[in-house]
């Protein structure tokens, strides 16, 4: 317990802090409490040494990383499939990542629904403005039902909370499930993934996992914002997948999720407690909900900022709310989803699609009730349009034997936008499903896979070095400069290109220079620096693909490139690691297939 | 604080699995749960909802301000 008292901020830190990152920011904002200046600055005269490691191997057809939705329907599909799975998270079987927070789920019944599956993918690429793999919109569509059917014999509408659910069909099969392990790297042996390896929350073990192919269901990430429960996911799926050379996709699109002005920091009361609900059955109802439009309102009038009626287009004005007269521009809503007739009960309007189960005559939707603060989501693009690039349907990344599903894959679901309530949880368990039989089919033409001693030694050397240093940066620290940077609404939800290379500068110089130099004396900072690290990365991608996207569309707004340019910009943007190392970007036009490495 | 305080801890370690931010340890002398990184708690309560005898309690506040997009 004596570590606690190595937490915290110096006084030298945090006038560094005010100094210079901050400064891009709103420095005066950003104070910390008398508790934190307290405490002493850490340091590492005690750290904890490497050589305290256990090294463990662990083989498997398919690993699956991570326990959420996508994850539990990849390892259960691919034991079905005939192959030996295990599975590992960073935190828990259904009470980690964005799963346990979810509580709409989308169900597509032919029978019932009063659209067809091709209207339905027609209006989720209007609302999408094209931007939308229709593919994998028409994928949700076909198997939701099932997925769904699947959940209700495990018990999974009993309850508000999911571990003992999803435990029921991991348990019956004998599925290995290692909790509790961060992955921080996969490995790449003779062009394809062949393991991944990672360590102990609890004990000082360093676990290598052999596999023949491995599912990414590690979900999205953000910058650890406040007011979203967001904050154990930050990207480590992606950039380890990058790292091996991976494809990765979708790094312009924005969540747009407010918070609560009052107590902006806890999730559980922005979201009113619907973490103790029941999970619900969404139908087909495509909507086009942004989130970015309300950064927008509160750049151009300033806050107070309150949820209500949306404006009625970029034209349009709204006598119930006369200050929306005063904004201009902002960004484009396809006329088939502006509000032109009444418009719709409070509870209803603006973004709450995301994870919400409708409440009939209930409260606000999540965060959306009082003033508004912005940028509780930081850091996360709209579901399922950021993450690994696929090259096909089962969600095959650019790396042969890597697959990712949910979260993890920049499947362009419904692309940069959200138009279809509940359709996050499902996407999630209808990919995992998919990419877990698929994986599963491919292990099998795999006889056996081999990884070299030496790339081990690399590895453990990567995990261990901010435990190895005897001076350097709180991965805390590094995270509160990131957030100073990245969260302000006029970097990542109202951009314009000087904002965008100002920011881009303090990244860089927190990748190049503060990241060799990240420091930890225990397990939780262990894990602290290296999500630091994916975070940094994420950002370099997030604003080197805002300041090529020269347009504005969906959920990616540039006040200096306001309108839709679909002479240039009928495309998606691919990022990947040059012969060089370098962060390299592409262009890959809507409706096309990103070709393996 | 945000997660304020464990009380009657029964030493079940629900709480300490159920926490995505990696806040709550098992004090391995008392073997009860301890909130040892109070900052990294995002008041998400799954602790409390997970603990099988509501030993925890919760306030709305952070520990530390917070950085939003606009104030």
């Amino acid at each position: 317990m004596s570590d606690s008292k190595q937490k915290g901020l110096s006084r030298r830190q945090f006038i560094s802090a005010a100094g210079s990152a901050l400064g891009v920011a709103a420095a005066g904002a950003y104070v910390f409490n008398q508790m934190d200046f307290n405490k002493p600055p850490i340091s590492n005269d005690t750290p904890m040494p490497p050589s305290t490691f256990s090294v463990k191997h662990m083989e498997s057809d398919v690993l699956v990383i991570g326990s959420g939705m996508a994850g539990l329907f990849a390892a259960v599909k691919a034991h079905d499939a005939g192959a030996k799975v295990t599975m590992v998270s960073k935190g828990r079987l259904g009470s980690s990542g964005l799963t346990p927070f979810a509580k709409g789920i989308f169900s597509y019944d032919k029978n019932t629904s009063n659209m067809s599956i091709d209207q339905f993918v027609a209006k989720v690429t209007e609302s999408a403005i094209q931007t939308n793999n229709p593919v994998f919109t028409r994928q949700l569509a076909e198997h939701s039902k099932a997925r769904v059917e699947e959940l209700k014999e495990w018990g999974f509408f009993d309850s508000p909370l999911y571990n003992e659910t999803f435990s029921r069909p991991i348990n019956e099969r004998g599925i290995p499930l290692h909790q509790r392990v961060m992955i921080t790297h996969l490995i790449k042996e003779n062009g394809r993934v062949v393991g991944a390896s990672g360590f102990s929350l609890d004990k000082p073990n360093l676990i290598h996992f052999k596999a023949k192919t491995v599912i990414l269901c590690s979900g999205s990430g953000g910058f650890k914002p406040s007011g979203f429960p967001v904050c154990d996911l930050t990207h480590d799926g992606t950039i380890m997948a990058y790292k091996i050379g991976a494809k990765v996709t979708g790094k312009e699109w924005n969540d747009g999720h407010p918070g609560s002005a009052k107590n902006s920091g806890s999730s559980y009361d922005n979201w009113h407690g619907q973490i103790e609900e029941k999970p619900q059955i969404n139908g087909a109802e495509v909507r086009h909900d942004l989130g970015v439009d309300m950064n927008y309102q509160a750049y151009k009038i300033g806050p107070p900022i309150t949820m209500g009626p949306p404006p009625m287009g970029p034209s349009g004005n709204n006598p119930k709310r006369p200050e929306m007269t005063q904004i201009k521009g902002g960004p484009f809503v396809p006329s088939a989803f502006r509000h032109r007739a009444a418009p719709p009960p409070e509870h209803e309007g603006g973004i709450l699609a995301l994870f919400s189960g409708k409440k009939p005559g209930g409260g606000p939707p999540p965060g959306m009730g009082g003033e508004q603060v912005g940028g509780s989501s930081a850091g996360m693009a709209i579901h399922k349009s950021e993450g690994l690039t696929p090259i096909n349907e089962t969600g095959l990344s650019t790396i042969p034997g890597l697959y990712a599903a949910g979260d993890a894959l920049g499947s362009h679901m419904s692309g940069g936008i959200y138009a279809q309530i509940g359709s996050s949880l499902a996407g999630s368990a209808v990919q995992g499903a998919i990419a877990g039989e698929a994986a599963a089919q491919a292990s099998k033409k795999i006889s056996s896979v081999a990884i070299s001693s030496s790339r081990l030694r690399d590895i453990e050397q990567e995990i261990f070095a901010p435990l190895k240093r005897k001076r350097g940066y709180s991965p805390a620290w590094v995270t509160q400069v990131l957030q100073g940077i990245m969260i302000p609404n006029f970097v990542l939800y109202i951009k314009k290109e000087r904002l965008l290379q100002a920011a881009l500068a303090y990244v860089e110089e927190l990748k190049e220079h503060h990241v060799p130099m990240l420091i930890a004396n225990d397990l939780h900072k262990l894990r602290l620096a290296h999500e630091t690290e994916n975070m940094i990365i994420t950002a370099e991608m997030k604003l080197k693909a805002s300041i090529m996207r020269k347009e504005s569309r969906c959920s990616h707004y540039r006040l200096d490139y306001p309108k839709i340019d679909d002479k240039n910009w009928q495309a998606w943007i691919n990022i990947y690691q040059d012969e060089k190392g370098e962060m390299a970007f592409e262009k890959q036009p809507f409706g096309t297939w990103a070709s393996a490495i | 604080m945000p997660i304020h305080q464990i009380s009657g801890c029964i030493g079940c370690n629900a709480c300490i699995e159920s926490c995505p931010t990696d806040v709550i340890k098992l004090d391995e002398a008392t073997q009860k749960a301890v909130i040892q990184y109070p900052e990294d708690c995002q008041i998400c309560h799954l602790c409390r909802l997970y603990c099988p005898v509501g030993a925890i309690t919760i306030t709305p506040e952070k520990s530390i301000p917070v950085m939003v997009s606009w104030r």
